[in-house]
């Protein structure tokens, strides 16, 4: 089994309890809350859990509601990608915000909450689809993108971390042009990243990754474990008498 | 003002059985004549009420009965209001008298079935507002009810729908009980003078399994999860003894794990329950089976889903159930494209809870007031649509080991960069796919 999926170590302890409680549901706790997600994104943490609390509080209150700060969440379960976080986030929102997009009554209004979370939806696909070389083009193409993501601290360098560590999971070699484009790094910045965050070794026009748990090439072994206990039926039966 | 006759009209009435309609009836006429009494002295009305709540002990089985009891189909705006009030007095006078009530459950399964209907109420009667303030601006709505709305907008709250289910939690100290009986101790000095008595045990236990459903509805399925961490999900659970309530308790758990893409954990929730029920379905016949036969079917199309998104070989029984129920739609499925996305649209859609949004509707703007069901459609399609390529690329890496990307990109008539794509979707999410990694990926 993985990590527990409410688990974050870095969540200090006030916040900790008020999610073991029912002050979760109390609106007086939002701006704890928010205070929180300011915080994750000032020092790179992240903490989905407690982000799913503040956007149901939204949800029951919506007029507290704060686009900042649901767009910063959203943002930030981007950095995790391609887990399900931003998925349950949306769940949590207002069915507004995405139907928009489907009607023909044409583009959500901008500086609208809607039109940012269509945005960031597109995003969202682009990186679940592994298509990083657009992702790299649409996030410099609009400015809105350059709004939304600037209270995420180093969120294009988390990017380009979350990348690679998808890529080392898939992947044995790989072509260096390629990879310069999903990590939209070239020239001397490529090496640099490649060589001394990844740890990965470059020569003229591949990048080799040294093998790890998830890209080697192994068979798989379906297993399952019984119990003696599970069979305690079937012994006590051998015991019965005929009837 | 009559009012005071009210109750005496029903203190009057026979004593009830659940399975007797007339009576139901009866009751339904008997709501309805205090209600149009009570309207107009609203105050009073109340008071009234909960003195009678402790009056006759007949008065109070018939409440109890009442709580356990489906209302009639096509049931009145105004009966629904009422039976959100009755509700509240119940629940209050459980919760809140001096000291615990001395109360004799009507049936073994009351417990459970009261808990269910409270909830069914309260989901169906916010689906229908959120309809009915959609609705508004298309076709000429019933202004009467869109009124009687408007003036109620904390009928059915979901605050106090939750403040029920959390404080029938508390009092009964089941979440102490649970985690002594999880380290094998004895629960009953942890029962406290509430929880050592069964009516509030086991209404404290529904509640947890209720608590699961409403955050399920609410489209929070993380915590819905989270809820459960107190329940031991085995055949030794409590709710195992109440068929209804073990149906339940995997469906909304299968569900969950499903929107947070766990499909193994959802699979094995679903496995779970749908062997018992196939096994035990001889023993089960009569009224309960068939309210689950629906759910039955719901289940197994959620497991077509979820065997899409992660091929897994399936308990036996099930595999046959699967492919004389689904199997048309799991081949198109597992064959993947966008050809399949309707049939996990139309899968979904027929297997899902009736999402809900906790706030009344914004009468005022009926266009925003979409219908929470789509959104849910909408973001697990999102998903559905990230994986469309998955069960292509898969069949080929079943059949080779190595193999040149371009030559693959050729087969499956797409150029090298969208392959390479493919083959990241199809390969980075370890929990999604067990699929071997092959060889070959080292030729990029």
């Amino acid at each position: 089994m993985g990590v527990a999926f409410d688990l974050c170590p870095d969540r200090p302890d006030a916040i900790d309890q008020i999610l073991n409680g029912l002050n979760r549901y109390n609106p007086e706790t939002t701006t704890i809350f928010q205070d929180y997600v300011a915080s994750q994104c000032e020092n790179q943490t992240y903490d989905c859990y407690a982000n799913l609390a503040l956007l149901k509080l939204y949800q029951f209150n919506p007029h507290l509601s704060k686009d900042d700060t649901v767009t910063n969440i959203l943002v930030k379960s981007l950095t995790v990608f391609p887990s399900a976080d931003f998925g349950l986030c949306l769940s949590l929102l207002p069915p507004y915000v995405l139907a928009a997009k489907e009607k023909s009554s044409g583009p959500p209004s901008s500086g609208s909450i809607a039109e940012a979370v269509q945005h960031l939806s597109v995003l969202h696909r682009l990186l679940n689809n592994a298509q990083y070389a657009e992702f790299w083009s649409t996030l410099d193409g609009d400015d809105l993108y350059a709004d939304l993501v600037a209270d995420v601290q180093g969120f294009e360098e988390i990017m380009k971390i979350r990348i690679a560590v998808v890529v080392s999971q898939c992947m044995q070699e790989v072509e260096r042009r390629v990879l310069e484009q999903w990590l939209n790094l070239n020239g001397a910045k490529f090496d640099t990243f490649v060589k001394e965050i990844c740890g990965w070794n470059v020569d003229e026009s591949m990048v080799k990754i040294p093998l790890n748990k998830e890209n080697e090439a192994r068979g798989t072994v379906v297993r399952e474990n019984v119990k003696f206990d599970q069979f305690s039926r079937m012994v006590k039966r051998a015991y019965e008498q005929p009837a | 003002m009559s009012v005071r006759q009210a109750p005496t009209y029903q203190q009057g009435a026979p004593e009830r059985t659940i399975d007797d309609d007339s009576d139901v009836e009866e009751e339904a006429l008997a709501n309805d004549y205090r209600e149009q009494v009570g309207y107009s002295n609203g105050d009073e009305y109340d008071l009234d009420r909960s003195a009678s709540l402790g009056g006759g002990l007949q008065d109070l089985q018939a409440q109890l009965v009442n709580a356990a009891t489906p209302l009639e189909y096509g049931a009145t705006l105004d009966v629904k209001i009422h039976s959100y009030e009755s509700y509240c007095n119940l629940f209050d006078y459980i919760l809140n008298s001096d000291g615990p009530v001395d109360i004799e459950m009507p049936s073994y399964f009351w417990a459970w079935e009261a808990i269910d209907e409270f909830i069914y109420q309260f989901n169906s009667f916010c689906s229908y507002r959120q309809r009915l303030a959609y609705q508004q601006s298309t076709t000429s709505a019933n202004e009467e009810e869109v009124a009687i709305l408007r003036e109620n907008p904390s009928t059915w709250e979901c605050y106090s729908v939750l403040n029920v289910l959390y404080s029938l939690i508390q009092r009964s100290q089941i979440t102490e009980q649970l985690a002594a009986r999880k380290r094998d101790e004895d629960p009953t000095p942890f029962a406290g003078k509430y929880g050592s008595r069964s009516l509030y045990q086991m209404l404290g236990y529904f509640s947890i399994i209720g608590l699961l459903r409403v955050h399920c509805l609410l489209g929070d399925f993380s915590l819905a999860l989270k809820t459960l961490d107190d329940i031991e999900l085995n055949k030794k659970a409590m709710f195992a003894r109440v068929m209804a309530a073990n149906f339940t308790t995997y469906y909304y758990v299968g569900f969950s794990y499903m929107m947070m893409h766990r499909y193994a954990d959802a699979l094995r929730a679903f496995s779970h329950i749908l062997v018992y029920v196939s096994r035990t379905k001889n023993f089960q016949k009569g009224a309960q089976y068939d309210s689950i036969s629906k759910k039955n079917d719901q289940m197994y199309a959620l497991v077509a889903i979820c065997v899409a998104f992660y091929p897994t070989r399936l308990d036996d029984t099930i595999h046959t159930a699967l492919r004389e129920k689904y199997g048309e739609q799991l081949t198109r499925m597992q064959r993947g494209g966008p050809e399949a996305l309707p049939i996990f649209e139309e899968l979904f859609r027929s297997a899902c809870p009736k999402f809900i949004n906790p706030t009344a509707p914004d009468f005022d703007n009926p266009q925003i007031n979409v219908d929470p069901t789509e959104h849910q459609v909408a973001i697990f399609m999102e998903e559905v649509k990230n994986n469309m390529y998955s069960p292509t690329v898969r069949s080929y890496l079943k059949l080779y080991t190595t193999m040149d990307l371009t030559k693959l990109a050729g087969f499956l008539e797409v150029d090298a960069d969208t392959l390479r794509s493919w083959l990241l979707v199809t390969n980075s999410d370890q929990d999604k796919s067990d699929i071997v990694k092959v060889d070959f990926l080292r030729v990029m």
